[in-house]
């Protein structure tokens, strides 16, 4: 079986995120960029499948600019097989990378498809739904423990009122939540390694994909900074003072 | 009139108090010492507080013992018995900022991780780092000269001080260096109450310079075959890429702080000595020199195997290996050195101590750890269950006047960055020399006549 991995390059979770002052996006000049984190784990999962004999094919896909093959080559160096580039310098937006996913589960002959259940850029969480919509196939979301079996998949969901299990056929989506599991470190020496592992590049048209325009961002806005707290005395001045602000 | 009838005249609104459970607190540090109950814990607002503080302390010759985050591993803010400790937990104010000077002025309780995240805020960068960060105070970095994780690039809290305005024993209020770059004018008084431990007066207030935050940085965590590689590794790295950070640990400590945090190991398999370090990493060509600098260490059979960070996530991941040490094994009370020798000598240093160590100490868990980039190792011994706490108290006494000796032969010191407090105070003299220590009490004298600051503290109390 194949599994097919989808990694984002997003600005650095811990990164302090600036908007840019004519509000049409985010600073990301000399900004640290790294893997979607969700995609991370997406991928840890893909290589415990292999490893456990489930999978014999681990393949990494991120759609975007050259500078994505960065975190292809982390991919790599984590330890799947191969990578593909879907190339574009257009914005993308759901749609198209589910679009464009899907070419490549046909092309390859995918059976599991393993995505983070949202990237932490955009906080979309459409790609993976729109994916197994396009396929007709299955999904499993928020997946916090993945079990295959005779061409299912156990999936347990974390959900509002607790931990949900659900089985899936196969081939299907499953997308992937924070306590599935740990990434592993990425060694040394498999960095060196990684650089001789096949790294393919395809465009959107190549793919027959047209860039979908059905979203459109008006502006960016950075969220209200907090008002600085003051020290109130005792209880007679809190009360003051929050009757004050109109807050009692 | 007794001190407290003293400073309720002086003061009338200071807070005094004499409640058990605050004496208990504040009269210890993190080192396990065990002194004697405090007088009374005062908590100034103001550094015309302290001042009265001071004279009424000089005015009834009561004992004084500053108190900062009381993270101190040397007992320096350890209370004796029968002395008023001074603490700063109320004067806790990160005040101006100067964008052109590009210092803050803080006072003396403001909370190391605080002010590092002040800086931030400003897009600077407040380097002084390490474990205890989130509870130290800067008055207490200032006065133990607090190093740290960051030191190989930043230097140490002195070198982050443009000012700092102090109490002295007299009861005098110095402004010293008043934030300036430049100051040719006779003795600068400042670096005197950098590391004097609460000993010549009270740190009221700072002026820290902040500096340019980092560029982006990745860390390795690699697996070292022997001391002497661990010695290559970090030529070999400083020569090709910009350290900001160079620490080691060896198996014990890596054993156990993976056993008190649960962390799974970072490599396949165990080995005798970890390095972990932090560079600048701002792309490709420093991506690969990072990885060109893996393949030679790898050649020539100094690593064996290691990891790099792919997030800042995992930058704290791989440090959680470092800096939670200290932490894990605080629970089993361990015996702690803090020592330092020019990083040159720090290969046949470790050697020598192993050599001691395995001679008379073979069954005792040791942990060895540090800032090796700055000549700098943290040794902890952990008390066998067989062996009673007087008598591994008893042999760890033993065990450090080897090690001072030894340190001492190497040209090195006693106390690296913890302080001499009170642990150390016996052993000052394998660090400094007589005419030295004599000096450094001259210095004492003129800031302190009474002897009221923090008696006990570097110098032994006679008898
Ligand atoms: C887990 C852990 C890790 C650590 N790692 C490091 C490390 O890597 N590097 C390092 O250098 N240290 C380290 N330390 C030691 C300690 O954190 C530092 O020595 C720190 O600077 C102490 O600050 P504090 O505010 O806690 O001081 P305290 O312990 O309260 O006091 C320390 C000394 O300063 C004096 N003092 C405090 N405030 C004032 C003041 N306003 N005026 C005059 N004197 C004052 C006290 O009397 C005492 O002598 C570590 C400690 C722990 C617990």
């Amino acid at each position: 079986m194949k599994i097919l991995v989808g990694i984002k390059r997003v600005v650095d979770y811990n990164v302090r995120v600036r908007v840019l002052p004519d509000g049409s996006g985010v600073d990301t000049d000399g900004v640290k960029m790294s893997v979607n984190p969700f995609d991370e784990i997406a991928l840890e999962e893909a290589l415990r499948l292999r490893e456990a004999g489930k999978a014999e094919e681990v393949i990494v896909v991120s759609a975007g600019g050259d500078e994505c093959q960065q975190q292809l080559r982390t991919g790599l160096a984590m330890g799947a097989d191969r990578a593909i580039q879907v190339k574009t310098d257009q914005q993308l937006q759901p749609l198209t990378v589910a679009n464009a996913f899907l070419k490549l589960v046909e092309r390859e002959g995918a059976e599991l498809v393993i995505l983070g259940k949202q990237a932490i850029d955009d906080d979309n969480s459409q790609t993976a739904p729109m994916l197994a919509a396009l396929w007709g196939r299955p999904q499993a979301t928020f997946a916090s423990k993945v079990v295959l079996e005779d061409g299912k998949a156990s999936v347990t969901r974390e959900v509002d009122a607790g931990l949900e299990t659900i089985e899936v056929d196969l081939p299907a989506v499953i997308s992937v939540d924070l306590r599935l599991n740990e990434p592993r470190f990425v060694k040394l020496p498999d960095i060196m390694k990684a650089k001789r592992k096949p790294l393919d590049v395809v465009s959107l048209d190549e793919l027959g994909v047209a860039a979908a325009g059905n979203l459109e961002v008006s502006h960016f806005e950075a969220p209200k900074p907090r008002e600085k707290g003051i020290m109130v005395e005792d209880a007679a001045q809190l009360v003051a003072e929050l009757k004050n602000r109109g807050l009692l | 009139m007794n001190f407290a009838a003293t400073i309720a005249k002086a003061c009338p609104g200071l807070k005094l108090t004499t409640e058990p459970s605050v004496l208990e607190s504040h009269g210890r540090d993190w080192s396990d010492l065990e002194g004697g109950a405090p007088l009374a814990v005062a908590f100034p607002n103001s550094g015309e507080e302290v001042r009265q503080l001071v004279l009424a302390a000089r005015q009834t010759a009561t004992p004084l013992v500053p108190s900062g985050g009381r993270t101190g591993l040397s007992g320096g803010a350890v209370s004796l018995g029968g002395e008023v400790v001074v603490s700063f937990e109320r004067m806790r104010r990160i005040g101006d900022y100067d964008p052109v000077d590009r210092t803050v002025t803080v006072e003396p309780g403001a909370i190391t991780q605080s002010v590092q995240q002040f800086a931030l805020e400003q897009g600077l960068y407040y380097p002084v780092s390490f474990a205890s960060e989130g509870s130290s105070h800067i008055g207490g970095n200032i006065a133990t000269n607090a190093g740290g994780i960051r030191v190989l690039r930043y230097g140490l809290t002195r070198d982050r001080v443009a000012g700092v305005k102090v109490v002295t024993g007299r009861g005098d209020l110095l402004d010293c260096n008043r934030g300036l770059v430049k100051n040719a004018s006779g003795y600068d008084l400042r670096h005197l109450f950098i590391g004097s431990e609460g000993t010549l007066g009270l740190v009221v207030e700072a002026t820290l310079r902040l500096v340019d935050p980092p560029p982006p940085s990745r860390v390795m965590l690699l697996a070292v075959q022997d001391m002497n590689s661990v010695m290559n590794v970090f030529r070999r790295l400083q020569s090709s890429l910009a350290l900001s950070a160079f620490e080691f640990l060896d198996d014990r400590s890596m054993f156990h702080v993976r056993r008190a945090y649960q962390l799974p190991g970072p490599l396949e398999e165990d080995s005798p000595w970890y390095v972990i370090t932090e560079f600048d990493c701002d792309g490709e060509a420093d991506e690969q020199a990072a990885l060109a600098c893996f393949e030679s260490c790898l050649e020539r059979g100094w690593v064996s195997d290691g990891v790099v960070s792919q997030s800042e996530r995992q930058i704290a991941e791989l440090w959680r290996y470092r800096e939670g040490i200290a932490e894990s094994v605080a629970p089993l009370a361990p015996y702690k050195n803090d020592l330092s020798v020019r990083i040159s000598r720090v290969p046949e240093f470790l050697s020598r101590l192993q050599g001691l160590l395995s001679e008379h100490y073979p069954a005792y868990d040791v942990l060895r750890y540090g800032h090796i980039g700055d000549g700098n190792i943290h040794l902890n011994i952990l008390r066998p269950e067989h062996v009673s706490r007087q008598e591994f108290k008893d042999r760890c006494e033993d065990i450090s006047q080897k090690c001072y000796e030894l340190t001492a032969q190497l040209g090195g010191s006693a106390s690296a960055e913890h302080g001499i407090g009170i642990i150390k105070a016996p052993w000052l003299g394998t660090t400094r020399s007589e005419a030295e220590i004599e000096m450094m009490r001259g210095i004492k004298n003129v800031f302190d006549p009474d002897g009221i600051m923090n008696p006990g503290k570097i110098f032994e109390r006679p008898g």
